[in-house]
C-alpha cells in the first residue's frame, strides 16, 4: 500500500499569494494513497525540512510529494531530505506549483485548480516509482582547453598550478590569441605584449600543460568525467623536435607578398612564417596555400635554407585522440565584417580602418614599428575620427548587442593617437560611453580632458573621399546639427561577434549557443561558466564580448569548476538511463541511430546451443544520459527510462 | 516468352540448382482476377506460379517470417517496384540480409507486366530514382489536396467519420511489411497508450499511431488500404505523410538498403527551428 506525504510550501507569499494552500490542503488529503499532507511557509529552510523527514519517519512513508517551485531549485534539497530520513531519494517527487502556476497566474480560483491538478499527478507518479541508486563514474584527472588566446591560456595555467593535467588545442600556429595583437590595453595602458608573453612562455614550459597547436578538434564523445577527443594535428611541414626557430628559411622564401592575417592584412609575411616575432611556439608553418613547391612542384628554398634539414614536404595531418575528464571552451571572438556599412566606405577606401588594425598600426612589433601612418600613402593622418558601434546596437544591420569593449578602446586609440602624433586632433563619434569598470570612466575622462579627445554624440550617415581627404558626415545631436569633418582617416569600431565557425563548432563539441554564435551558459546569473552539458565549462570572449580582465576571471572561475571536478575519484550520476525489453525489441536500430550518445549497442540473443537467436538493442549504462530520445523512437514501446518510465508517465498524466 | 513463363522458368531453375530454398510468387486465386500468396518448394511445383496484372500484393512481408532467413539460405521473391522498396527498408532496419534475397522483379501497366533487370535488391537503383521523381498518380493527389483545402474543422469531421468504422481488425496492421514489430505498441497494455476498444478516441490513437510509425517508411504499396474490411482510406494519410517527409527531409523510403531511418537520424547540420 502506498503512504504518500504530501508538503505544501508557501514559498513566502510567491505561491500562497495566488494558490489558495488550505484548499490545497484538504484535496490532497482526500486523495487516494496518501496519509499525511502538511503546508509550510519555507519547506527548503531548515525547520522546513526536518517537517518533512519527521512525517517519513513517523508515518513510514513510501513516497513524498513537495509541491513548491521547479525542481530545479529544489529537488536535490528534498532528495537528501528523504535520503536522510531512510527513504530512497528517487522516491521523492516535485509538483511545480510555483513557475508553472502561481507565478504565471492571477485567477486564485483556477490557480488553485491547477495546483491540485498539477499535485495529484505527481501523487499518481510517486505512487509508481521505484527505488534507484545512483551510478558511479570514474574521473579521468585531465582537463582540454580549447583556444591559446587570454583566457584559454588563464584557465590552462590555473588548473596546471593545481597539479592537474591539460592539453591546451590551439587552432592557429602560435597561442596568443586577439591579445597578441594589441598595443596597449586599457585602463592601464601597459604593453599587450608584454604582459602576454610571459604567459604564453608560462604555459609552454609548463610540466603539466601539453601545448598542441595548430591543432583542431574534430569530435568529441563521451560526458563529464569520461570525454574521448579526436584532435587533428595539422601539417606544419616543419619538424617540430628539430626547428630550434633560427628563422634561415623564412628569411629566404621568394614569395613575400603574402597578405598578413595577423598584422589584418596591413603588411606582408613570406609563405613559411611565425605570426609575430615572439610566437610561442617560435617554429614556423608552411602556408600550403601560398607556397611555391605546392603551387607548381619547384622552390624547397626554405629546405635547402634550414642548417639541420626541418623542413618535410611529405607530412601529413596526425589524429590524436585523447581522454579527459572536462573541457574549458575558450574560442574567443572575431570582429564583424563592416561591409554592411557600404556608406562608411570600408574596403573601398584604404584609410578607413578597423579598430584591431588601429591596433597594429600602434603596436611596436606591428607593420609600421608603432607609428601611426595612413595605409593609403604612409602619411601621418593630422586628423582621424573614430566612430563606434559601427555595427553593434544596430538591430536593422548589425547585431542588436553592445560589444562593451569598443567606448573603451576607442578611448584608448585616442589617447594613443595623441601621444604618438603632436598637435593631432581625434574626433570620437559615439551612442553612449558606455565605461563601467575598475578605472574605466576615469580613463575616458583623461582621453576628453587630457588628451583633448572631441566627443560628439551622434552617428556617421556617410564617408566620401574629396581633395585627399575623407569627409565624415554625421551629427552632433547635443547641439541638434550636423557635423562635417575632413579626416586623414577614419577608424571603425566594429562589433565583436562570435567565430566564424562558432555555430558548428557548437555541434561538434555538444553546447548550446544563441542567435548569434555566442556560447550559451548553463544560467546567466547563477552558473555563468557551466554549460548545460555538465563537464564542460566556457572562458573568455566566446560567451559574450568581454576585455581581458573579465576573459582571465572567467578564465580562473573555469579553472576552480574543473578543479573541483578533479577533486573526486569517482562521480556520482543520477541512474536515469534506459532499460531495454529484450524479449519484445524487434532489433531495427532506431534507437541505435538515435541516440545522440553511442549508448546503445548491439547484443547477439543466443539459445542453449549458442546459435543466434536475435539481436537486440542493449544500453550501455556507462554512456545513457537518460536524454530519452530512444524512448520516444521505439515502435515497439521496448526501450523505458527509469525515474520516468512510461507506467510512471501515464499515471502522471491520467493524474491530471 | 511471356514473363510470367519466364519467371516460371526461373524459379524452377534456382529451386533445381538448390540456389534458393524457396520461391515466393503468386498463385491463382478464387477468380481469374484474384492471386493469392503462393510459397514454391520445388521445381515441379514451378507451373503454378503466375504473373499478371492481378497480381497486386506487395509479398515482401513474408521475408520476415520468424525464422525463414535463419538458416541464411536464400529465398527468392515475385516483387514489384513497391516490394523492392520494402525489402531496401526491411534490410536498412536489420530486419534481413539483402544478400539473402533473389528477386524476380516485374513493373504493372495498366493491363501488362514487365520484368524489371535485377535480382539484388541493389540493382535497381535508376529505376527508384525515376519513382522518387514521378509526381503520384493525379486521382490520389486530387483527394489528398481536397482534404488539405478543407478547413481543420471540416477535416477532423472527415476522419472522425473515416475513423469512427474501424473495428481494430489490425488486418493493415498485419499486410504491412514494415509492422514486423514481435509486439506492436497496441498490444502493451502496461501502460495502455492506445485503447483496443473501436471507439472513436482509441480509433484516432490507432490510426495516429500507425500513420506516424510509417512515416518514412511506407511504400504505398496499398496493402492496407485493400486489407481494411470497412473501407477507410488508409493510402490518403500514407501519401500525406510521404509527401510530408519528401518535403521536409528530401527522403523517398526504401532507396537502397543503407538508407538511413529517417526519423531515427540526425545531421549536425539539420535546421533545429523548432527548438525554442
Ligand atoms: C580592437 C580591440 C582592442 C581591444 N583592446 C583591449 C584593451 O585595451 N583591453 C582589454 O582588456 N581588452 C581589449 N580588447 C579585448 C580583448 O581582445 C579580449 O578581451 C580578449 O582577446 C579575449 O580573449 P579570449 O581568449 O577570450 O579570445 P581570443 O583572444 O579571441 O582567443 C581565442 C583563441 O582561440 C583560438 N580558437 C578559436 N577557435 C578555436 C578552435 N575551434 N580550436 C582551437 N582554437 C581555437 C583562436 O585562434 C584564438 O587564439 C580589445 C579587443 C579589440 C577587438
Ligand atoms: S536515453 Fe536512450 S537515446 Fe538517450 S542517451 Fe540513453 S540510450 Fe541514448
Ligand atoms: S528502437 Fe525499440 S525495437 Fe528498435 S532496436 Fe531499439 S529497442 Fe529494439
Ligand atoms: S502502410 Fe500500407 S501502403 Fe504503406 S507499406 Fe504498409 S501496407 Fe503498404
Ligand atoms: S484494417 Fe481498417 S478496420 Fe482494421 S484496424 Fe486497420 S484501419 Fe481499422
Amino acid at each position: 500500500m502506498a503512504k504518500i506525504g504530501v508538503f505544501i510550501c508557501h514559498c513566502g507569499e510567491n505561491i500562497a499569494a495566488r494558490i489558495d494552500c488550505a484548499r490545497l490542503l484538504s484535496a490532497m488529503d482526500d486523495h487516494p494513497g496518501v496519509s499525511v499532507s502538511l503546508d509550510y511557509k519555507y519547506f527548503c529552510s531548515d525547520p522546513g525540512q526536518e517537517n518533512v523527514k519527521k512525517a517519513i519517519r513517523e508515518n513510514n512513508l513510501t513516497g513524498i510529494v513537495v509541491a513548491a517551485c521547479s525542481p530545479r531549485m529544489h529537488e536535490a534539497t528534498f532528495r537528501k531530505a528523504c535520503a536522510e530520513a531512510g527513504l530512497n531519494p528517487y522516491l521523492c517527487e516535485i509538483a511545480n506549483i510555483r513557475e508553472q502556476c502561481s507565478w504565471v497566474h492571477s485567477d486564485r480560483e483556477k490557480a488553485t485548480e491547477k495546483a491540485i491538478d498539477i499535485t495529484r499527478s505527481l501523487i499518481e507518479k510517486v505512487k509508481r516509482n521505484n527505488e534507484l541508486q545512483p551510478i558511479e563514474v570514474p574521473v579521468t584527472r585531465k582537463a582540454l582547453v580549447i583556444g591559446g588566446g587570454i583566457a584559454g591560456i588563464q584557465a590552462a595555467l590555473d588548473i596546471a598550478n593545481a597539479g592537474q593535467e591539460v592539453v591546451l588545442v590551439e587552432r592557429e600556429p602560435s597561442l596568443g590569441g586577439h591579445m597578441a595583437q594589441l598595443s596597449e590595453t586599457f585602463p592601464t595602458l601597459d604593453c599587450s605584449q608584454c604582459i602576454m608573453t610571459p604567459r604564453m612562455v608560462e604555459a609552454a614550459q609548463h610540466p603539466k600543460i601539453e601545448l598542441l597547436t595548430y591543432s583542431e578538434i574534430e569530435q568529441v564523445d563521451g560526458f563529464i568525467g569520461n570525454f574521448t577527443v579526436k584532435i587533428r594535428k595539422k601539417a606544419r611541414y616543419v619538424d617540430m623536435k628539430t626547428c630550434t626557430g633560427c628563422g634561415d628559411c623564412i628569411q629566404k622564401c621568394p614569395q613575400k607578398k603574402i597578405s598578413d592575417e595577423f598584422d589584418c592584412n596591413l603588411g606582408k609575411r613570406p609563405a613559411i612564417y611565425t605570426p609575430f616575432a615572439q610566437a610561442v611556439p617560435n617554429i614556423p608553418v608552411i602556408d600550403k596555400e601560398n607556397c611555391t613547391y605546392f603551387k607548381n612542384g619547384k622552390c624547397r628554398v626554405c629546405a635547402k635554407a634550414c642548417p639541420i634539414d626541418c623542413i618535410n614536404f611529405e607530412m601529413q595531418d596526425e589524429f590524436v585522440d585523447i581522454e579527459v575528464g572536462a573541457i574549458v571552451v575558450a574560442t574567443g571572438f572575431q570582429i564583424q565584417n563592416t561591409a554592411m556599412y557600404g556608406e562608411y566606405g570600408y574596403g573601398k577606401y584604404p584609410d578607413v580602418i578597423t579598430g584591431l588594425q588601429f591596433e597594429r598600426l600602434a603596436s611596436a612589433s606591428g607593420p609600421t614599428a608603432g607609428k601611426i601612418m595612413r595605409p593609403s600613402d604612409g602619411k601621418e593622418p593630422e586628423t582621424v575620427v573614430f566612430i563606434q558601434c559601427a555595427g553593434s546596437r544596430d538591430p536593422s544591420k548589425g547585431v542588436k548587442y553592445c560589444s562593451k569593449i569598443c567606448c573603451m578602446y576607442t578611448s584608448k586609440h585616442a589617447m594613443l593617437y595623441a601621444h604618438k602624433v603632436h598637435g593631432g586632433k581625434a574626433h570620437v563619434f559615439y551612442m553612449d560611453i558606455r565605461a563601467a569598470g575598475k578605472g574605466y570612466d576615469e580613463f575616458t575622462r583623461r582621453a576628453i580632458e587630457e588628451d583633448e579627445a572631441s566627443y560628439l554624440r551622434g552617428r556617421v550617415s556617410k564617408v566620401w573621399q574629396e581633395n585627399g581627404k575623407l569627409m565624415v558626415r554625421g551629427v552632433d545631436t547635443l547641439l541638434g546639427k550636423p557635423v562635417e569633418i575632413a579626416a586623414d582617416m577614419v577608424v571603425l569600431a566594429t562589433a565583436i561577434t562570435p567565430q566564424p565557425d562558432a555555430k558548428e563548432f557548437a555541434k561538434v563539441i555538444g553546447i548550446g549557443c544563441d542567435e548569434y554564435g555566442f556560447y550559451n551558459e548553463a544560467h546567466l546569473k547563477l552558473r555563468p561558466v557551466e554549460t548545460a552539458t555538465a563537464g564542460i565549462y566556457l572562458a573568455g570572449a566566446c560567451q559574450s564580448p568581454k576585455d581581458i580582465p573579465d576573459s582571465v576571471a572567467q578564465a580562473s572561475a573555469c579553472a576552480s569548476k574543473v578543479i573541483g571536478l578533479f577533486s573526486r575519484d569517482r562521480l556520482e550520476r543520477e541512474p536515469v538511463i534506459a532499460m531495454n525489453n529484450e524479449a519484445t525489441c524487434s532489433g531495427c536500430w532506431g534507437c541505435f541511430v538515435a541516440c545522440p550518445y553511442g549508448a546503445i549497442e548491439k547484443k547477439d540473443i543466443l539459445n542453449r546451443s549458442g546459435e543466434l537467436i536475435k539481436r537486440v538493442a542493449f544500453v550501455n549504462p556507462g554512456l545513457c544520459q537518460g536524454c530519452g530520445t530512444c524512448v520516444t523512437f521505439c515502435r515497439s514501446n521496448s526501450i523505458d527510462l527509469a525515474g520516468f518510465t512510461e507506467k510512471q508517465i501515464f499515471a502522471e498524466v491520467m493524474g491530471l | 516468352m511471356s514473363i510470367q513463363e519466364q519467371y516460371r522458368k526461373k524459379a524452377a531453375e534456382l529451386l533445381s540448382s538448390g540456389e534458393v530454398k524457396l520461391v515466393i510468387g503468386y498463385g491463382a486465386g478464387t477468380t481469374p482476377d484474384r492471386r493469392r500468396p503462393l510459397f514454391v518448394r520445388s521445381a515441379d511445383e514451378t507451373s503454378k506460379l503466375h504473373l499478371d496484372a492481378a497480381c497486386e500484393a506487395n509479398l515482401s512481408g513474408y521475408l520476415v517470417t520468424e525464422g525463414l532467413l535463419a538458416d541464411r539460405k536464400k529465398v527468392g521473391i515475385f516483387l514489384g517496384p513497391e516490394g523492392i522498396r520494402s525489402v531496401n527498408i526491411l534490410a536498412s532496419e536489420s530486419q534481413l540480409d539483402p544478400d539473402q534475397i533473389v528477386i524476380m522483379g516485374f513493373n504493372r501497366e495498366a493491363e501488362s507486366v514487365s520484368a524489371l533487370e535485377g535480382s539484388n535488391v541493389r540493382d535497381f537503383p535508376a529505376m527508384l530514382a525515376a519513382l522518387k521523381e514521378q509526381a503520384p498518380g493525379a486521382g490520389e493527389q486530387a483527394l489528398v489536396e481536397r482534404i488539405e483545402n478543407m478547413t481543420p474543422e471540416e477535416r477532423f469531421t472527415f476522419w472522425q467519420a473515416e475513423f469512427e468504422k474501424c473495428i481494430k481488425c489490425y488486418a493493415c496492421r498485419q499486410v504491412c511489411p514494415m509492422c514486423y514489430c514481435r509486439r506492436c505498441i497496441v498490444d502493451n497494455n502496461q501502460p495502455q497508450w492506445v485503447q483496443t476498444s473501436s471507439h472513436t478516441l482509441g480509433n484516432f490513437e490507432w490510426n495516429l499511431v500507425r500513420a506516424f510509425h510509417l512515416s518514412g517508411r511506407c511504400v504505398e504499396c496499398g496493402g492496407c488500404d485493400r486489407a481494411c474490411p470497412v473501407n477507410i482510406p488508409l493510402r490518403l494519410i500514407n501519401r500525406r505523410m510521404a509527401m510530408e517527409v519528401l518535403d521536409a527531409y528530401d527522403h523517398f523510403s526504401g532507396m537502397s538498403p543503407d538508407q538511413e531511418t529517417v526519423l531515427a537520424s540526425f545531421k549536425k547540420d539539420d535546421p533545429e527551428t523548432f527548438i525554442l
